[in-house]
């Protein structure tokens, strides 16, 4: 019955093949950027000593997790999970195709690639390590996860408890009458270093279960596509994921109770106030009948306002406990939805319902017993290790990153009181290892009463790193780098970063065709099809501006992003795959979403009519903005 | 009645007696599906009017000794003619009346063969034999009767018979007679994919007019993929379909006319009627079991109707390249889910399903 599509692609594919994106080494530096390359480890820049390495690999700029220019600290998120990942791919699970993901920073901007197992003996060697390995993990997942959130929370409570000493004119009594025999300056290197250490066990644990987690994903996804070819991708995800009660949606949920709490007490009025939420707040507390509203509020403070407006893979990226901005703006919705009668829920009862009719529909088209059985195998499996997948975020990205950058302010604090920075949030221009240098600078200099070089080195290089940063924020980089391989087939790379050749062909495609065209295709997340104006965000700390029933357009979400999928009617994303943030949230939500678009954030201007087709992952501007 | 039966009324104790598409869409009546009204003439009026006029023994005497393609060519078109100089069959011609009669006489309809064989049911049979559409009154509905039975001899069918090993004398035919569909559209529809065996899809080709254009592979038709289990349309293609078959008042026939430029590119279903179709395919298939090959079409909507157009189901047969196809379990039972999982990851995998073999 005709020409297949798959074929033109194929065509496609072949055509283009010969294409490249550019060299590594032929990428210009920006204009005022000149000398970023001293502001990161040496080990995270292409190099002359590893040219031919890593001129044959195609790099992806990470738009899903470090979408924006790095500041030099802020790269120790990725230095934690490049490490955390490579290591248990590589050295403990022996996932037999693939190692770890390599990192190199180009111009502000984190480039990855997979490293592929190359040899079929070596890949036979691991086969049977990955068996027992991740099959240990398979056979024991709830026990083991209920241990991951042990681990977790202690290590959390462990950073919580990092005491960060201030560098006073003389040390404490106690070191005295106490024999403790070690000075507040050597606690603060010390402190320091934990709160790194801390970081990256984090990272250690993210890591632990989240792979071979994927490995179970995927397996199912793969039956899937043999068994229904056509089959969409979300469709496969909504069998698996949606309508489990996911700790995402929790601080979401609470404040929906907040709201409804505020109406019964009738304060809904003074919480609605022209006001700095904070004031609002401490107004509240002294009065006697908001009081079991601000009881209420400080029960689930901690952790569920521990959530972060943005991924949390940046310092920035500040949390509902900073700034309560974004929550307020959710709960003031909130409050008006109920006044009009609305109901808060959820439409979790139809999801879960859509999700088994799904399964057993699918399922009942299966033509064998043996593939019936097959299908159950990988459905419970994928069920078993989703709660790890979808909860991992809120502990590590969430909760932990919360306490974490705002532990590692306090550095900032005693380098500012050491007269290095003119403000805490300049010590972000540092990488961690200059900051451990700033600290241990300060320190020594504090012990020996000598000058430091500290005050005006960090003072001068603050101020020029700052101009290089501006200048790279005004760079846009490439999406991706080097050769285009025939097929992109790491399976991670795929599942997590949502690359494929298809995806690629699409950049190269964006790099040649008049991009004046008023339609974007991306990835079909979650089905339905919308029209509405385009409000583009750009920063999570911009999500209050976002109206009833406009059109989200962004870089990416982060599952804090929840409040406002309440009110948006579709959902646009430059970067993401079928189990990104957005379609998760958008499948739950019912609304379209197209991810993965790649630049949709550049072409779309707030104010835009849009048509979002979920179900054929294809943007359309109906019209510019008036 | 002895030789007329109404498609209600075919069911498979008459097999043998009206045919395999008479009990298809018996079937699909019995099911509650609209399909348009109509009967079967069974294979005793065939019998009986052959004996009765001699054909039979003419058929015998033709196709003896004639074992080249130039003998049955030559005996296909005395056999056919034999079919066309025969005096009508009184009692048959009045049965077709008293059928006619539930139908409206002067309604136009279309004749089509409905084969009696081991093989029917799997189309093994399409296209071999005759179908005259926009058949009108009493006497123009038996001549073509006669004529559907002459199809039966046709030269494919004769050299078919040999492959299969039927006695061509022994042979023989019932016709189904059923109220024309005035189609706007129509095209056909299988409950899986066709390039890949996709089990969860429908896949549905239409055009404008008469199915014929489609079947016939004259315009490259609309092609929408529609998922089973959500309904919801995973992608289309809409084609330019400058003809499209239809009744020409003027000619009193049905002829390839012009579509205007404006429609040519438009598709030719909306996607409430894709998604009614899918549906009625759905049906069918639990209905009738197995994946199936489904004609369809779709009239102007009924007088006073606001419901919009009226889809009818002209014909299901099974689906037979992928339904015989061996379906070995996609994974080894004696493997372990690590098994497949390490399988899995070796796999390439892209988001668009792979390229699969062709049926």
């Amino acid at each position: 019955m005709g020409v297949p599509d798959e074929e033109v692609l194929e065509m496609a594919a072949i055509q283009t093949s010969e294409r490249r994106f550019p060299s590594p080494f032929d990428v210009a530096t920006p204009l005022g950027a000149e000398g970023w390359e001293h502001m990161y480890p040496y080990y995270l820049l292409f190099s002359e000593d590893n040219r031919e390495w890593e001129e044959q690999a195609l790099w992806f700029q990470d738009g899903i997790h470090h979408p924006e220019v790095l500041l030099p600290f802020d790269t120790i998120t990725h230095e934690a999970w490049r490490t955390a990942l490579g290591q248990f791919n590589t050295r403990i699970f022996a996932v037999p195709p693939a190692y770890g993901i390599e990192q190199r920073i180009l111009n502000g901007y984190l480039y990855i690639t997979p490293v592929p197992v190359s040899s079929e003996e070596r890949i036979a060697e691991r086969l049977p390590i990955f068996m027992r390995r991740a099959g240990h993990y398979y056979q024991n997942w709830d026990r083991l996860f209920d241990n991951w959130k042990r681990k977790m929370t202690e290590l959390i409570t462990d950073l919580e408890a990092v005491s960060v000493p201030t560098l006073d004119d003389f040390d404490d009594e106690e070191v005295v009458t106490e024999g403790r025999g070690v000075s507040r300056g050597w606690r603060l290197v010390e402190a320091y270093d934990r709160s790194i250490e801390n970081m990256f066990m984090a990272w250690q644990y993210h890591m632990e279960m989240l792979n071979i987690g994927y490995a179970a994903y995927l397996n199912l996804f793969q039956f899937c596509k043999q068994a229904f070819p056509g089959i969409r991708d979300d469709l496969v995800a909504q069998m698996v994921a949606a309508g489990t009660d996911l700790l995402f949606f929790r601080p979401d949920d609470e404040l929906k109770k907040l709201a409804t709490l505020a109406l019964d007490l009738g304060i809904a009025g003074a919480i609605r106030q022209d006001a700095k939420p904070e004031d609002i707040v401490a107004t509240l507390r002294t009065d006697p009948k908001a009081k079991p509203w601000t009881d209420a509020l400080d029960e689930v403070w901690h952790p569920w306002f521990y959530f972060s407006n943005g991924s949390g893979f940046y310092h920035h990226h500040r949390s509902w406990v900073d700034d309560l901005t974004v929550p307020w703006s959710a709960l003031n919705g909130y409050i008006d939805r109920l006044e009009k009668g609305e109901s808060l829920a959820r439409p979790s009862g139809e999801v879960i319902a859509r999700r088994d009719r799904l399964v057993a529909e699918y399922r009942g088209l299966l033509p064998t017993a043996e593939d019936r059985q097959t299908f159950d195998q990988n459905i419970a499996l994928a069920r078993t290790v989703a709660p790890y997948i979808e909860d991992h975020n809120f502990y590590v990205e969430h909760w932990h990153h919360t306490v974490f950058w705002n532990k590692i302010r306090e550095f900032g604090d005693r380098l500012v009181e050491a007269g290095f920075l003119g403000d805490r949030e300049e010590m972000f221009y540092l990488n961690r290892w200059e900051l451990g240098q700033a600290i241990a600078d300060a320190v020594a200099s504090w012990a020996t009463g000598g000058p430091t070089r500290g005050g005006p080195y960090w003072r001068r290089e603050v101020a020029a790193r700052k101009q290089i940063i501006d200048s790279l924020r005004q760079w846009s980089p490439q999406p991706a780098l080097g050769p285009v391989p025939d097929e992109i087939s790491e399976p991670f790379t795929v599942m997590l970063w949502g690359i494929t050749t298809d995806r690629v062909q699409t950049w190269l495609a964006s790099d040649a065709v008049d991009a004046a065209q008023d339609q974007i295709s991306g990835v079909a997340a979650s089905p339905g099809v919308a029209e509405g104006t385009a409000r583009v965000i750009l920063a999570p700390s911009d999500l209050a501006e976002v109206q009833q029933g406009e059109i989200l357009v962004c870089p990416i979400t982060a599952p804090s992003w929840c409040p406002v999928f309440g009110k948006i009617r579709a959902a646009v994303s430059d970067i993401g795959g079928m189990m990104s943030h957005a379609a998760i949230v958008s499948r739950e939500y019912g609304l379209p979403a197209v991810v993965g678009t790649g630049n949709a954030t550049k072409r779309i201007k707030t104010g835009d009519r849009l048509r979002v087709d979920g179900d054929t992952g294809l943007v359309t501007i109906l019209s510019l903005e008036a | 009645m002895k030789y007329v039966v109404h498609l209600e009324e075919c069911d498979s104790q008459l097999a043998e007696v009206v045919g395999g598409k008479a009990i298809g869409l018996g079937r699909l009546l019995q099911h509650g599906l609209r399909v348009p009204p109509g009967f079967a003439v069974t294979v005793h009026a065939y019998r009986e009017f052959v004996a009765a006029t001699g054909i039979d023994r003419e058929i015998r005497r033709l196709l003896s000794g004639s074992a080249t393609v130039e003998a049955q060519s030559e005996a296909s078109t005395l056999i056919r003619r034999l079919f066309t100089m025969q005096p009508s069959h009184a009692l048959l011609a009045e049965e077709l009346k008293q059928a006619l009669v539930s139908l409206g006489d002067s309604t136009p309809v279309a004749v089509r063969s409905s084969a009696i064989s081991e093989d029917a049911n799997e189309a093994s049979f399409a296209g071999e034999h005759d179908t005259y559409l926009w058949v009108r009154g009493a006497d123009s509905i038996l001549a073509h009767v006669l004529s559907c039975w002459g199809s039966l001899f046709t030269p494919q069918a004769l050299a078919y018979f040999d492959h299969v090993d039927i006695v061509p004398e022994d042979a023989a035919m019932a016709v189904v007679v059923q109220t024309m569909v005035p189609a706007e559209a129509a095209g056909v529809m299988m409950t899986l994919d066709p390039v890949n065996g996709d089990p969860s899809q429908v896949t549905i080709e239409g055009s404008y007019g008469l199915g014929l254009a489609v079947v016939g592979g004259e315009v490259t038709p609309d092609r929408f993929f529609v998922d089973k289990v959500t309904r919801d349309i995973r992608s289309r293609a809409i084609s330019t379909k400058p003809v499209a078959y239809r009744f020409v008042e003027e000619l009193g026939e049905v002829a390839l006319t012009d579509v205007p430029a404006e429609d040519q590119s438009q598709p030719c279903l909306s996607s409430r009627e894709v998604a009614e179709l899918a549906d009625l395919g759905v049906r069918v298939e639990a209905a009738l079991g197995g994946a199936q090959d489904i004609e369809w079409a779709i009239g102007p909507p009924a007088p006073g109707d606001d419901a919009g157009r009226d889809v009818f189901l002209l014909q299901a047969r099974q689906e037979t390249v992928w339904s015989r196809k061996p379906r070995p379990p996609l994974a080894d039972p004696e493997t372990s889910i690590m098994d497949r999982i390490v399988a899995n990851m070796r796999m390439p995998m892209r988001l668009k399903a792979a390229p699969a073999e062709s049926p």
